[in-house]
């Protein structure tokens, strides 16, 4: 399996190695970086749980190969997250109850992310749509849309 | 203000919300090697040998394990709810000279590396399969000819259940009918799959397990049954669990296998199952059809019932795998009050992956059954499917009520508590059902066709034998709970903190909840059934009742008053009437730390209390599901508008929590009634086995949801709890049935089988003109 150099800068911090062609941007994450907050649940691309931001847009780490992100900005759950301070999508899921077992949590918090930077007030409808790509098997939804709803409050959108 | 029943956040939320979850893979130890495992590709073969000389050339392999290098007569898998008419088609822990289904383990291997390095070396696996007709459905299964799964018969096992005598009932009933009701297979499939680590510790001779589970207590009395070793040798960790939903409730091979090869290895072993695998290995559920017949009379009263169920069960007995098969006939008649009962459940074996429960077992069926049943029925009587329900349900002074039905592991069903007409009013109106024909109605002018649809349930839940409860006070006044229930996102850290703050009047903050880990947890049971609030939290609630107690004594002397006078308020000890004078928690705590005498009259260091709580019976919920739907007659689509449910798991801890649990069990049962099937073909084949073919609820197919909560404490537990994890999955796929049918009544569409996806219900309206 041939080698090759990339150079990632991942939550603002630069970092250089060595990587087959084929290990995956979540394996890369979560083997050589300890960055497990990126989880794999089908592994090919349709639950969206290993959600992350490559260049300020969603990608699926499962899907992409370490070698495509050469060169790019990516940001995982780890890099919203300043010392113990919940960003205002974290704090939102917490105070509404948007979560259960969490595993695919980070995955929605970066699809809302980017939604969010897109689109600072979306409607019930856009909300619907713009996680239509995230599968959750615990809440059934209700207090995901719930915890966007606060989190625009939260970050001083909405009318 | 009370802490229990408050909707406060939960204490798990922070660390998960940082990324600072550990989930089973997220774990790493020193000198780790991985595992995967080689697995049938046939869903029915003998096999002629294995050889595994082109994988263990390669030097980074550091084990191949076969059924040959297992321990010799290592027992099968248990199933503990067997009867004694049960044929015992357990499963071996790696196949040894058969295979009875695709993803079947028959090879563990073992390399130096990582996960990639292992597929890449176990392709190298040759194993050489002789392949035999198989039988992938329970009617194939039951012909003369069929292949045999194991031997003489396909069929395990025949239940029969009965009250009264429905035969002559039946015959002297003024109506009848009879139909085929067919629920689907499908699956918990939890977000996080299985995962295994396993590590030996040479220098003690004992084993580490950590394991994607809910039944860390149950997988260690195993792992110490398969290993030989004592207790105190084995440990299982169960780290953050994402999600379960009962696929996770018992010890699989895969367990046992990395279990034995641990000290041979010496290194830790790290297995993580694949999408894949998963819908191959980890347990399915529901597969069964009731074939049956019903007599009532001119005002939709129902007198009698026949039923026999056939449940597709797969290729082995897992370790309750005769849940579906007992509940699915047994609670069949839910909250109606139907005389004459006679029910057959038939288990039959087939080349799939066998079932074990999974939220909301034989319920699902029993409800979807039953509450198609009633609509049938009201329609054949012209009444209102309402008040069809109310002329057939107890009323709310029938409890305690004996069913006079057996039921394996829960002994006799006796309905705890509960009022089902009020459940069923209270949800009618919330569905403002009037309202809705009248939308109906207009709709139907246009051409759209709307339904609405009741699905009805009654659910055992709090099951036993048992669970464990500990608190402990320290000096620093940190209060630690200990619990053998084992979250998998239900929240048990907070709402089992609420239970242990709102006894000892602590603050919330100040108490920690410590679950999954059998050391830390001397015994337990685990988390299954709806049971970890009214099983778990009765435990931990009588453990800091015996906290309050001992602390009022020690506190007697130091206070220098009686016991009798004293009382424990907002996490102190004070004497009544003069609350001036007390004592904290906290200062109590540290009079009985060790290294000083004890007060008179106490007789133990620590201030420490540990219950085993053992439910005299089960508790039933119940609950009350109004869907409303439009289908679209040209394609089929259903599309959801509304769903409401009242629901009664008695007492909450925590209304929040309990709102996402039913919420979260209706977009189970929504995938159960429109979206889920695993399918498999003529051969055995799986064909769907990934989350592109198998289709779990996206956001998109939700509908608007309205959850109510009625609340009639049951009597068999202090708080009045009855257990609320499971009764969303089982109400839905009734409902919303019932609404399909009801949208296409006029049509004439005969809707009796989930799921209800666009060619199903199309194939329907085709049947009907």
């Amino acid at each position: 399996m041939s080698e090759h150099a990339v150079t990632i800068n991942i939550n603002g911090v630069e970092r250089t190695d060595s990587v087959p062609a084929r290990l995956t941007l979540a394996d890369f994450l979560r083997e050589r970086l300890d960055l497990t907050a990126t989880h794999l649940a089908c592994e090919h691309g349709v639950c969206g749980v290993c959600t992350v931001l490559v260049d300020g847009e969603t990608a699926r780490a499962c899907l992409l190969l370490t070698v495509q992100a050469d060169g790019s900005e990516v940001t995982t759950l780890e890099g919203l997250t300043e010392g113990d301070e919940l960003g205002p999508i974290e704090q939102a899921f917490w105070a509404k109850h948007g979560m259960q077992c969490g595993f695919c949590t980070p995955g929605f918090v970066l699809t809302i992310a980017e939604m969010l930077d897109d689109n600072p007030n979306p409607t019930r409808e856009e909300i619907v749509e713009g996680l239509g790509g995230n599968l959750c098997r615990c809440t059934g939804y209700v207090k995901i849309i719930e915890a966007v709803e606060e989190a625009v409050s939260l970050r001083g959108g909405g009318a | 203000m009370s802490l229990f029943g408050a909707s406060i956040r939960r204490k798990e939320d922070p660390r998960l919300l940082r990324g600072d979850g550990r989930y089973l893979s997220d774990i790493k130890r020193h000198g780790m090697v991985h595992a995967v495992f080689v697995r049938s590709p046939h869903a029915h073969a003998l096999i002629r040998g294995i050889d595994s000389s082109a994988a263990t050339a390669d030097p980074r392999v550091v084990c191949v394990f076969t059924a040959n290098d297992l321990p010799a007569g290592l027992p099968p898998l248990p199933c503990i709810d067997a009867e004694e008419t049960t044929k015992p088609f357990n499963q071996p822990i790696l196949a040894a000279d058969k295979v009875r289904f695709v993803g079947e383990p028959v090879a563990l291997l073992v390399v130096e590396g990582d996960r990639y390095i292992a597929e890449d070396i176990a392709a190298l696996v040759d194993v050489d399969y002789e392949p035999l007709p198989a039988v992938a459905t329970a009617e194939a299964a039951m012909a003369p000819d069929a292949p045999l799964v194991h031997f003489e018969s396909n069929v395990v096992d025949v239940l029969e259940y009965s009250l009264g005598d429905a035969p002559a009932a039946l015959a002297a009933a003024p109506h009848t009918l009879s139909e085929r009701f067919v629920t689907q297979r499908y699956a918990g499939t939890p977000l996080e799959t299985r995962g295994v680590i396993v590590e030996w510790d040479e220098a003690r001779r004992g084993l580490t397990m950590w394991s994607s589970t809910q039944v860390p207590h149950s997988l260690k009395a195993t792992l110490v049954g398969y290993l030989g070793l004592p207790e105190n040798s084995v440990r299982v960790i169960a780290p953050d669990v994402g999600g379960a939903f009962g696929v996770k409730l018992q010890p699989y091979p895969e367990e046992i296998v990395l279990g034995l090869a641990a000290a041979q290895v010496g290194r830790p072993i790290k297995w993580v199952e694949d999408r894949y695998e998963h819908f191959l290995a980890s347990t399915h559920g529901r597969e069964q059809y009731h074939d049956v017949e019903v007599g009532y009379d001119d005002d939709g009263r129902i007198l009698a019932i026949h039923d026999h169920a056939v449940t597709n069960t797969g290729a082995y007995l897992q370790r309750l795998t005769l849940v579906e098969p007992f509940i699915g006939v047994s609670m069949l008649s839910g909250p109606y009050n139907i005389e004459h009962q006679q029910l057959v459940s038939t288990v039959v074996m087939t080349n799939t992956t066998p079932l074990n429960p999974f939220r909301g077992v034989g319920h699902v069926q029993a409800a979807f059954t039953m509450e198609r049943i009633v609509d049938l029925v009201a329609a054949a009587v012209g009444v209102d499917p309402g008040e069809v329900r109310r002329r057939n349900m107890f009323s709310a002074d029938v409890f305690p009520l004996h069913r006079g039905i057996g039921n394996v592991l829960a002994g006799d069903i006796i309905y705890d508590s509960g009022d089902y007409q009020e459940c069923l009013s209270r949800a009618l109106a919330a569905a403002e059902w009037d309202d809705f024909r009248r939308e109906q109605e207009s709709a139907r002018a246009d051409g759209r066709h709307l339904g609405i649809g009741i699905g009805f349930f009654v659910e055992e839940t709090g099951l036993g034998p048992y669970e464990s409860g500990r608190v402990r006070v320290e000096p620093s006044g940190q209060v630690i709970v200990f619990t053998g229930a084992c979250s998998s996102g239900q929240g048990h850290d907070t709402v089992l903190a609420q239970i242990t703050a709102d006894e000892l009047g602590v603050d919330f903050d100040d108490v920690v909840v410590v679950h999954g880990d059998t050391d830390l947890v001397a015994s337990g049971v685990g988390t299954y059934a709806s049971r970890s609030a009214p099983i778990g939290g009765t435990a931990v609630r009588n453990a800091a009742g015996s906290i309050k107690e001992q602390a009022i004594r020690i506190a007697a002397e130091m206070l220098e008053a009686s016991p009798q006078d004293l009382e424990l308020v907002d996490g102190e000890v004070r004497v009544k009437g003069s609350p001036a004078s007390s004592v904290s928690l906290a200062q109590v705590a540290g009079r009985v730390a060790p290294g000083q005498p004890l007060p008179e009259g106490v007789d133990n260091y620590t201030l420490d209390a540990t219950d085993i709580y053992h439910p005299p019976t089960n508790t039933f919920s119940y609950g009350c599901h109004i869907a409303t739907v439009e289908v679209d007659v040209d394609t089929g689509v259903v599309t959801l508008l509304r769903h409401v449910v009242v629901n009664d798991s008695g007492a909450l801890i925590n209304p929040l929590l309990v709102d996402g649990q039913v919420q979260g069990g209706v977009a189970l049962g929504i995938g159960g009634a429109l979206l889920e099937e695993i399918a498999y073909g003529e051969d055995g084949q799986p064909l769907n086995a990934n989350f592109m073919d198998y289709l779990v609820p996206a956001i998109g197919n939700m509908p608007e949801m309205m959850v109510e909560h009625m609340i009639v404490p049951t009597p068999l537990n202090a708080d009045g709890m009855k257990g609320a994890g499971e009764g969303g999955a089982v109400g839905a796929p009734a409902a919303i049935a019932n609404a399909v049918a009801d949208a296409l009544l006029s049509l004439g569409a005969k809707i009796t089988e989930t799921p209800l996806g666009p060619e199903t219900v199309y194939r329907a309206l085709q049947d009907a003109s």
